[in-house]
């Protein structure tokens, strides 16, 4: 019999997803349990497995189509069967409708999964407006090159651009309604010297068929005449577009930033007793990283300071009573940042199997996008990259984010002796809507107090 | 100590251009040649082996005359005479750059030139020279350019004896072997081998490698090879080595696989070293790469800011033209101006018999780069030209890029395949297209309307060639 191939639901905010690519052709045996195709939401990449055995007898949705959630996008069976003529699913509309009101507010965490740049997809990306419960997301669409044919242009003129492999942006129309003639054509190439322009046979054949607008080149040639290496760079250069993930990080860091006045404050933790603690506990065996103690530090702290916990939209403010620790993990093509739930009410222990869990499926690619998604806090620690200090980005739907430095060994002054200490640098971002200066400053503190108070942690571990 | 804005050290095809060039630019200049002016190329390279491989060229047409109506009667040759003559040619050109050198007020000193520090060069004169006694002389040196170039490898595992010989031992002979063993089937060896066997010694070539002039593409070394073996007789063994190399007064003696071969002579043809020893570099702070080279950027400056290099020295091609073209490079930079090689094409000129030419990319190397290319072919024999004056064999061939048609690359097999390259390589650095060759008219008859038949060849349509599947339904 034949059975119906329907993206599957994969978190409470996705609502649509795009097929990235079908692993299985037409025609295919098809076991259970196989991956049948790769679908991409703006959380995370994904692969979709066969529920049934059988032969794919369709594929009703390509490969870059965004479609909702439960579509039919393909019909397994046996070779034969007949197959009910469905209606593809409709393609999804580019405007958002008015956004909803919010029921929980989605994490907007910065999923680049593993492998997605890599893939480096060079079609269009399809862009699609979530029905969003919150209002920041709404991606448009990129800028489209302008194409000749969208001006008003005639025929002969537009043909003449394109043999002249020349951008006709600039050019003035002078015909019926502004549109471009081939007059205007030509008096504009006469105009910008193209009849001086040099340039070799090959590489002029190169830029017409890939619509180089050679006036806009400089020949890097000791002859000034415009080479197959001048194309060449200029076709490398081209702008292109960006995966739909990128984009997204991209709208939502930038929308975080101008929308968030952000401000920072700095403190220095003494970690060398934390970090002879640490290695203590190694010695017998139990292993814990300066990460996991951060963590349940920032998690006790933000319970001590609610107000962090919570956010604004500048009108209202949002308490929330659950303390959700976002942990930014650097992967090689971006960043993912996977959610310990409840990180106040965890053991350090937990917290550290949590987080080392949480990381390794990171690094597979494997989160799902449920667990990448509401935490109320985020800590991004870069110590492992040598870095003395710097400042993060707070993650739409927060109010602030810890960044967290290299330990570094420095001279520092105690009891008016200089002395070799480990020294951390962590920076707090804050949104000073809901976070004023002092409230940042004693949260920061309190964070910094339980990292250098190891009887603290001598009683938890 | 005399100082100079500019010292070269070495003499070649690529010092004394880059001497004339400082000079015209304004530069005090000094010329250190340790030898002989013209380098490796006029006195033990391209021009000696040129002049006898013209002699021996036309003692080989001479005596197949009667093909083209002559009698000429038996045909014999005096090797010391053709000796003399290449001689003569190399003292004749020797004395033209002294000339110019003299007339552009370089100032040459005769000696081993090594460097003391970055600004102070010691000449000492050459220890075997003739003895006149010439005191070391101190050069300041504002900058500096080495052109010392390159000498032939001379391997551990051959004997030391007079019936072993590199290229430049073997120009030095006054009398011809009866039999030699070309060990080493490179560019070198292949001419070696054409010109004596045109002259009639019996030659065999032993190549480590699967074929000889390996890098070529295949068909280019198949028109060579069955021409080598099966007119001129050559005995090639490919794949194989040379064990248990002995001498003696009679003969050389070497096995290659299961045979043993025994000639006059052996000529070593294994590849060429840089010639740095002498220098003491490393008092400039300069050190040689692993291969013995002195690396380069595309101005031609070392890692010593003042120090230049070009030519053979540097690796690369060891081609005389591409020494010349950097020495002049050089020269600009040196004098403070701003100039980037361009070696983008060079061509490379085999002179067999037949001649082979290649520029830009071959077949196999474009393959190798996985770009999708086409290859135009046009064979002599179909050639009014070619069979007018009784050399109807071989081809030239572009390879071209199957997207833009652009001229990629070019081989001519064939007589004066080495005259013929001119065109393409003008043709490849002006990125014309296919198209453009094909349309572009070709003086009738020539060997030269080869290319352009050729160009026709890569778009399918050969004017002068019978389509295949038309061939077909004929025979």
């Amino acid at each position: 019999m034949v059975r119906t191939i329907v993206v599957p639901k994969l978190g409470q905010s996705e609502e649509q997803a795009t097929i990235v690519r079908w692993v299985k052709k037409e025609g295919d045996v098809i076991a259970r349990g196989d991956v049948l195709f790769e679908i991409e939401t703006d959380k995370a990449l994904l692969e979709v497995e066969s529920f049934f055995d059988g032969t794919l007898l369709k594929i009703a949705v390509p490969e870059g189509q965004t479609v909702p959630i439960q579509s039919v996008v393909g019909f397994i069976g046996d070779p034969g069967d007949p197959i009910l003529e469905i209606v593809a699913p409709p393609a999804l509309p580019q405007k958002t409708e008015a956004a909803h009101a919010p029921a929980e507010t989605p994490r907007q965490s910065l999923p680049a999964p593993a492998g997605e740049l890599a893939r480096g997809r060079m079609e269009k990306p399809r862009l699609r407006e979530r029905d969003t419960r919150s209002r920041e997301i709404s991606v448009p669409p990129p800028p489209e090159p302008v194409k000749p044919e969208l001006f008003k242009i005639s025929p002969r003129a537009a043909k003449l651009v394109k043999e002249s492999a020349v951008d006709p942006t600039p050019i003035a129309g002078t015909g019926p309604g502004g549109r471009i003639v081939e007059r205007d054509v030509t008096a504009y190439l006469e105009a910008k010297g193209y009849g001086r322009l040099l340039i070799t046979p090959a590489a002029k054949k190169l830029a017409v068929r890939e619509g180089i607008d050679i006036l806009s080149l400089q020949a890097r040639d000791d002859s000034g005449r415009i080479t197959m290496g001048d194309i060449e760079t200029a076709i490398a250069e081209r702008p292109r577009p960006m995966t739909p993930m990128r984009q997204l990080i991209a709208q939502r860091l930038t929308q975080s930033y101008v929308s968030t006045p952000h401000f920072f404050v700095t403190v220095s933790a003494d970690v060398m007793e934390l970090e002879s603690f640490r290695s203590e506990l190694k010695s017998q065996g139990v292993s814990y990283t300066i990460t996991d103690f951060i963590l349940k530090a920032a998690a006790l702290a933000l319970a001590e300071f609610p107000t962090v916990n919570s956010t604004t939209d500048g009108e209202s403010t949002r308490w929330r009573s659950r303390i959700h620790l976002g942990l930014a993990v650097a992967l090689e093509q971006g960043l993912v940042v996977p959610v310990i739930r409840d990180a106040d009410v965890l053991t350090l222990a937990e917290i550290h199997d949590r987080a080392t869990e949480l990381t390794a499926r990171a690094r597979a690619g494997k989160l799902t996008p449920a667990e990448m998604t509401g935490s109320t806090f985020t800590i991004s620690n870069m110590g492992m990259l040598d870095i003395e200090n710097f400042t993060a980005i707070i993650n739409p739907g927060e109010s602030a984010i810890l960044a967290v430095s290299s330990i570094v060994k420095q001279p520092v002054v105690r009891d008016d002796q200089i002395v070799i200490r480990s020294m951390m640098k962590m920076t707090l971002s804050s949104d000073h809507r809901i976070i004023d200066g002092a409230l940042a400053a004693r949260f920061l503190n309190a964070i910094r107090k339980k990292l250098e108070e190891t009887s603290l942690w001598k009683r938890s571990a | 100590m005399e100082a100079f804005g500019i010292v070269v050290i070495g003499g070649g095809p690529g010092g004394y251009p880059a001497a004339i060039r400082a000079a015209q630019l304004g530069a005090s200049v000094a010329l250190v040649e340790k030898e002989e002016l013209g380098g490796t190329c006029l006195n033990w390279g391209c021009i000696p082996t040129k002049s006898l491989i013209a002699s021996a060229d036309l003692y080989a047409r001479v005596k197949s005359a009667g093909a083209m109506g002559l009698n000429v009667g038996s045909a014999s040759f005096d090797y010391a005479a053709m000796v003399e003559r290449k001689d003569q040619v190399v003292r004749t050109l020797r004395n033209g750059i002294k000339q110019l050198l003299k007339a552009n007020g370089i100032k040459v000193f005769q000696g081993i030139a090594a460097f003391q520090s970055r600004s102070r060069i010691l000449v000492s004169p050459q220890v075997s020279s003739s003895g006149s006694g010439t005191e070391p002389v101190i050069l300041g040196a504002g900058k500096t350019i080495i052109a010392t170039g390159t000498a032939s490898a001379m391997p551990s595992f051959l004997p030391r004896h007079p019936r072993v010989v590199e290229s430049r031992a073997f120009l030095n002979l006054r009398s011809l072997p009866a039999s030699t063993l070309v060990l080493g089937g490179g560019i070198i060896g292949c001419e070696f081998a054409c010109m004596l066997a045109q002259l009639g010694v019996r030659v065999t070539v032993v190549e480590l490698l699967e074929d000889i002039l390996w890098s070529l593409d295949a068909d280019v070394r198949r028109e060579l090879r069955r021409h080598m073996e099966r007119t001129l007789g050559v005995r090639i063994f490919t794949g194989a080595t040379l064990e248990e190399i002995s001498a003696d007064d009679q003969r050389v003696r070497g096995r290659v696989q299961q045979e043993w071969v025994e000639t006059d002579l052996l000529l070593a043809a294994l590849g060429r070293h840089a010639v740095t020893q002498e220098l003491q570099a490393e008092n400039t702070g300069l050190t040689a790469n692993e291969g013995g080279f002195i690396d380069v950027d595309e101005y031609g400056r070392t890692q010593v800011a003042t120090v230049y290099a070009i030519g053979d020295v540097t690796g690369g091609p060891l081609l005389a033209h591409a020494a010349t073209s950097q020495g002049l490079v050089a020269a600009e930079n040196a004098c403070g101006r701003y100039l980037r090689k361009n070696e983008k094409y060079v061509p490379n000129c085999i002179f067999t018999s037949p001649e082979i030419g290649t520029v830009g990319l071959s077949e196999q190397e474009a393959q190798q780069q996985g770009r999708k290319i086409k290859t135009g072919k046009s064979m002599l024999g179909a050639l009014g030209k070619a069979l007018a004056i009784g050399e109807p064999m071989g081809f030239v061939k572009w390879v071209a890029d199957a997207e833009t048609d652009q001229l990629l690359g070019a081989a001519p097999a064939c007589p004066h395949a080495t005259e013929l390259i001119a065109e393409a390589t003008v043709a490849l650095r002006a990125e014309l297209t296919g198209a453009e060759l094909a349309q572009t008219i070709h003086a009738h008859p020539t060997l030269a309307e080869l290319w352009m038949e050729a160009a026709h060849a890569l778009e399918g349509e050969p004017i002068h060639t019978i389509p295949k599947h038309k061939a077909m339904k004929n025979g």
